[in-house]
């Protein structure tokens, strides 16, 4: 292998070129795909948080749809009683749902496989549960996350959604760029010991309960960003736009993904947001009767969820790549 | 993606920033509308999101094709204007998310001219707050939700109510259960949210005193014994008459336990949960709604003397696969009848502006199967206020209490439960909108 | 007095409900280390077949035996199918651990959508085979009826019967060995991968009877959509991780603890607080116990 390693400036460099691309992007698109931009960009934070927690540390999580509601609710409580700057909230939502995630992954650190499993789900169906229970919390209909207009001196057509897409996609590329720099990092090397095999791990000295219980902390702290994303993009968090089926989608997202590739993190993101509209398409051009109409999108995601893990377990980028160095490897020899 | 090396990594950045510099160079798309949004000349688009599949669609999922059966009967009697009325109904699974993805979609790919009948309250507030209709100055009409807020003007600027509120609603079933058993111990069966809280703000107004309440979490009637502890509760606070304010599995929970556990209060249900035929499609017993009473807003089912409910019967077989004829379908058929009548006085050419001042101006004298008057004005966009008591017959018909629709009437705040004495015109002609 | 007697009596009622559910995940898990999502689905489909006997038939019983005849085929097929090729081709790594989670829950999704799309959404209903209406004792109605002696017998006798077959017959020596060293198993001659898919029938039989069992059980409707199923799942893999996932005995005992706490949390404390108390009741089991009431010390590496 003759490649050079990247450096940290043009890594950097590759990232605010992404940016600038997709801002640029931003105003030449109308506006549902803005929207889907920003929503695609939320699904992007969350599902690269788990991919940290399972395919670098080897953890199993179903409930990260309920630390994310963690996140959104700490973000908008924060900006309805102390009327917090809109960065400070997001802020708040990531430490609130990491702190829920120190004290949940010191309990899950113990648990292993299907443990931990049944814990994160019964916390999937229990926590949205809570906000009927107290008053702040503002029961079923939830609470208003509004973080306002976008600055004049964007210029008066600049619309909400861009301004939404814009907070979004800002926050994904930190997030990832952040991620992709912890990864490489002694916390990074330290996690795939773990995953590869924990005895070894333990062996070489790694304290394995501490090294996985900050992994679930920084995977939490991630989700709840994305968590007061999404409560962004609706502009209210209440307890059932958290549902079971979020923490599932995102598990979906992560195997599309390649469960233990960062990059292939917009593939799932993408999926996501376009299979329902795809499933409608398909059911428009057959021109469906309604029982079709309203489960095709069902049978979609399932029959693709099944493939994929059948077909390309570890994901379409990984498979990709593991073919290129098998040709390269054969080229040079 | 983010590549092995820095050559590339710098041709990848040359590349993505041309090709952004070269997408913002394309000239937008000149565009000047000549005819509102969603309103062309031989149609008008309207869309609706609710739960079509999932665990809160029962019931809800007959509302679009009984809206699309009314409209389809419009459209063959020459349409509104020549124009033909179209629905495009999209499943939000109850979900918030998924109803601004979707109102979304309606709005800025499919062009609707009006949101009809949304359904859900925190699914309403996430599309309020997001979509923000009342910035776009898109009509949202009959959101189909008793949550109140929905009617104030100032912050649902575009926004009209059709449901008789909660509060409404138990302000006048606590005037009735006072009236007619004065000294019978109360219980009451609500969920632990705000649909339940706002109900026990009008039973506090109205100083309604239950013997005993029961709250429950929404979802839980599905949890086997969970409904057991219910009527335990009930019967052991020596409940005689008990209330049932939930969804209508929770209702249909209660009732089919209560017959197991041979506990046989006097039942009197909310209007949510309060139709017959979704009970017993739960597998209730018609036997056991036997001689309940129930509320409606609406003639009876099965009150085929009533020239809108003929009607409504009428289109249901024509247009509607002749589908079990119950409150869902009476309800999104007579949603219907309003809107287009809404439509047909915004004008020949309707704009989003004229259909909310036509609502605003003469929608208080709109033709509508209802028993109680609309009572949209220019400071006004709440729509029924009002409802009549029944009791479930051997089938589990509803048939009004001594034989005549008795209504009752009150406001959302402070206003007194008054006896009504609105006399409902007859139905427009062949019941196409004039 | 009697508040407390019934209490005890809906407890125990619905812990043998939960138990069925747990049983069948414990036998998923005990034969191919997988946490079956799937099998919501699976009973959804067998108490469909169920159904469509009793419309043709009119016998519940005979539906019930047929029922539980399709679910240990279902069971058998997606192992056979399903995980036999999964566990080929993802035997390591990272998505080794979420593979099978994952298979599942897409075919949960593919199961509910598919019914939707060829029954239809709408409610099917069916009608308990006995009465469903509580003793009288001293002029006091209990919570217990002999429709629910019929499921509390059939968690006992489903629990002894699969103890039996796993402690003293040759068949379930195999399964046992299947389970915990399938290399060293294959190596004396048991045949690996029959023997698992048999492990699957037996918890497809299981789950078909839950659904068959707590249909009647509640208002006798059901649909693709029902919440039931999906709370009955969730639920009995709480009771199941509650019981340590390894013992049938541990599941049923843990089905019990959960729905016990369940109804006396739900009778003297606030009918509001059912989600929470599941999840705190598991946080604390799993705290004291991370293995479960019933689990061996090394048996929860996965």
């Amino acid at each position: 292998m003759h490649k050079i390693k990247s450096t940290n400036a043009t890594r950097l460099l590759f990232f605010v070129a992404i940016g600038v691309f997709f801002f640029l992007l931003s105003n030449r698109v109308d506006e549902l795909r803005v929207y889907q931009g920003a929503t695609l960009a939320m699904y992007v934070v969350a599902i690269s948080s788990l991919i940290l927690l399972t395919g670098y540390s080897g953890q199993v999580s179903l409930g990260h749809g309920a630390l994310m509601a963690i996140g959104g609710y700490a973000a908008a409580l924060s900006h309805e009683h102390f009327g917090a700057p809109i960065w400070i909230c997001f802020g708040i939502g990531v430490l609130a749902a990491g702190a829920a995630g120190a004290i949940l992954g010191t309990a899950a650190a113990r648990l292993s496989g299907p443990y931990l499993a049944g814990t994160t789900l019964a916390l999937a169906v229990g926590l949205p549960s809570i906000a009927n229970q107290f008053t702040i919390l503002g029961g079923e209909q939830g609470l208003l996350f509004d973080v306002g207009f976008p600055p004049e001196s964007l210029g008066p057509d600049f619309t909400q959604y861009k301004w939404y897409f814009w907070i979004a996609g800002l926050s994904a590329l930190i997030s990832i760029w952040w991620l992709q720099n912890l990864l490489r990092s002694r916390y990074g090397r330290t996690w795939r010991a773990i995953r590869g095999n924990e005895v070894a791990a333990e062996l070489c000295g790694i304290h394995i309960g501490r090294s996985k219980t900050l992994a679930f902390t920084v995977s939490s702290g991630l989700a709840g960003l994305a968590g007061a994303l999404l409560a962004m993009t609706i502009s209210t968090v209440s307890p059932s736009a958290f549902p079971l089926a979020l923490s599932f989608s995102l598990l979906t997202g992560a195997v599309l993904s390649g469960v233990s590739t960062l990059p292939g993190v917009m593939i799932g993101a993408l999926t996501l947001v376009a299979t329902p509209e795809i499933a409608d398409v398909i059911a428009n051009r057959i021109a469906a009767s309604e029982s079709v109409a309203t489960n095709l999108p069902g049978i979609l995601v399932s029959a693709l969820l099944i493939l994929v893990v059948l077909l390309v377990p570890n994901g379409p980028v990984e498979q990709w790549r593991a073919s290129r160095i098998r040709k390269s490897a054969n080229t040079h020899r | 993606m983010f590549g092995y090396n820095r050559r590339k990594l710098l041709v990848a950045s040359v590349v993505l920033a041309t090709g952004g510099l070269t997408l913002s160079a394309i000239p937008a798309q000149a565009f000047s509308p000549r005819m509102e949004v969603g309103v062309s000349s031989t149609e008008i688009k309207l869309g609706m999101t609710l739960p079509m599949t999932g665990t809160a669609s029962p019931g809800y999922n007959k509302i679009p094709s009984a809206v699309k059966a009314y409209f389809d009967y419009v459209n063959a009697n020459g349409g509104i204007n020549g124009r033909k009325i179209t629905l495009i109904a999209k499943d939000d699974q109850y979900v918030p998310t998924l109803a601004v993805a979707k109102t979304n979609e309606l709005l800025l790919r499919d062009k609707v001219f009006a949101l009809l009948s949304p359904l859900g309250t925190a699914n309403n507030k996430a599309v309020a707050s997001s979509v923000n209709p009342g910035r776009r100055r898109v009509p949202v009409l009959f959101v189909n939700t008793g949550f109140s807020g929905f009617a104030n003007k100032k912050a649902y600027p575009t926004t009209f109510t059709i449901l008789p509120s909660y509060i409404v609603e138990a302000k006048i079933m606590a005037e009735y259960i006072k009236d007619t058993f004065p000294d019978k111990k109360i219980g009451l069966l609500y969920q632990d949210d705000d649909f339940g809280d706002d109900a026990l703000a009008g039973f506090k107004q109205a100083g309604l005193n239950f013997a005993i309440k029961v709250p429950y979490a929404s979802g839980a009637q599905g949890i086997a014994g969970v409904p057991a502890t219910w009527i335990q509760k009930l019967s052991g606070a020596g409940a005689e008459v008990v209330v049932l304010f939930g969804v209508s599995s929770a209702t249909g929970a209660a009732l089919g336990t209560a017959a197991v556990l041979k506990y046989g209060p006097k039942w009197i249900l909310g209007s949510v949960g309060g139709d017959a035929t979704t009970i017993k499609a739960l597998g209730v017993p018609a036997g056991v709604l036997y001689n309940a009473t129930g509320a409606s807003f609406l003639p009876a089912t099965s009150d085929t003397t009533d020239e809108y409910v003929a009607l409504f019967q009428d289109i249901n077989k024509k247009y509607n696969n002749n589908a079990v004829f119950d409150n869902n379908v009476l309800v999104g058929m007579n949603t219907a009848f309003v809107t287009a009548q809404a439509i047909k006085a915004a004008g020949t050419n309707p704009t989003r502006r004229s259909l909310i001042m036509a609502i605003e101006k003469s929608g208080a004298k709109f033709a509508s199967a209802g028993l109680t008057p609309l009572n949209f004005s220019a400071t006004s966009h709440t729509g029924y206020a009002g409802y009549w008591f029944g009791t479930y017959g051997p089938t589990g018909d509803l048939k009004p209490n001594g034989g005549a629709y008795t209504v009752y009437t009150t406001d959302s705040a402070n206003g007194a439960v008054v006896k009504s004495t609105y006399k409902r015109p007859a139905m427009p002609t062949k019941g196409l909108p004039n | 007095m009697y508040t407390f007697i019934n209490t005890v009596l809906i407890g125990i009622t619905s812990g043998a409900i939960y138990s069925l559910m747990a049983i069948a995940l414990v036998l998923v898990w005990r034969s191919t280390r997988v946490v079956n999502f799937a099998q919501a689905g699976q009973a959804l489909l067998s108490t469909y077949v169920g159904y469509a006997c009793i419309q043709q038939f009119n016998s519940f019983w005979l539906a019930l035996i047929v029922s539980m005849l399709a679910g240990a085929l279902i069971g058998a097929f997606i192992d056979a199918v399903l995980m036999r090729t999964l566990f080929r081709r993802v035997s390591h790594g990272p998505i080794a651990g979420v593979a099978p989670i994952i298979a599942t829950l897409g075919l949960l999704g593919l199961i509910r959508a598919g019914l939707g799309l060829f029954v239809g959404n709408q409610d099917v209903i069916i009608r308990p085979p006995v009465s469903n209406v509580g003793y009288t004792v001293a002029g006091h109605t209990l919570a217990f009826s002999p429709l629910k002696l019929v499921i509390v017998s059939t968690s006992i006798i489903l629990m002894i019967a699969l103890s039996i077959l796993f402690a003293k017959t040759n068949l379930g020596l195999s399964l046992r060995a299947a389970a915990f060293s399938p290399e060293i198993a294959r190596l004396a001659g048991v045949r690996v991968d029959r023997i698992r898919t048999l492990g699957w029938a037996i918890a497809g039989a299981a789950g078909a009877a839950a659904g068959m069992l707590q249909t009647p059980n509640g208002n006798g409707s059901f649909s693709p959509d029902s919440l039931d199923f999906s709370l009955l799942l969730v639920f009995g893999f709480i009771a199941a991780v509650i019981g340590g996932l390894e013992s049938l005995i541990g599941a049923v005992l843990g089905a019990l603890l959960l729905g016990l706490v369940l109804a006396f949390v739900l009778t003297y404390i606030s009918g509001s607080l059912v989600f929470i108390t599941a999840f705190v009741l598991l946080i604390l089991v799993l705290l004291i116990r991370p293995q479960g009431i019933i689990g061996a010390k090394r048996g929860r590496r996965a």
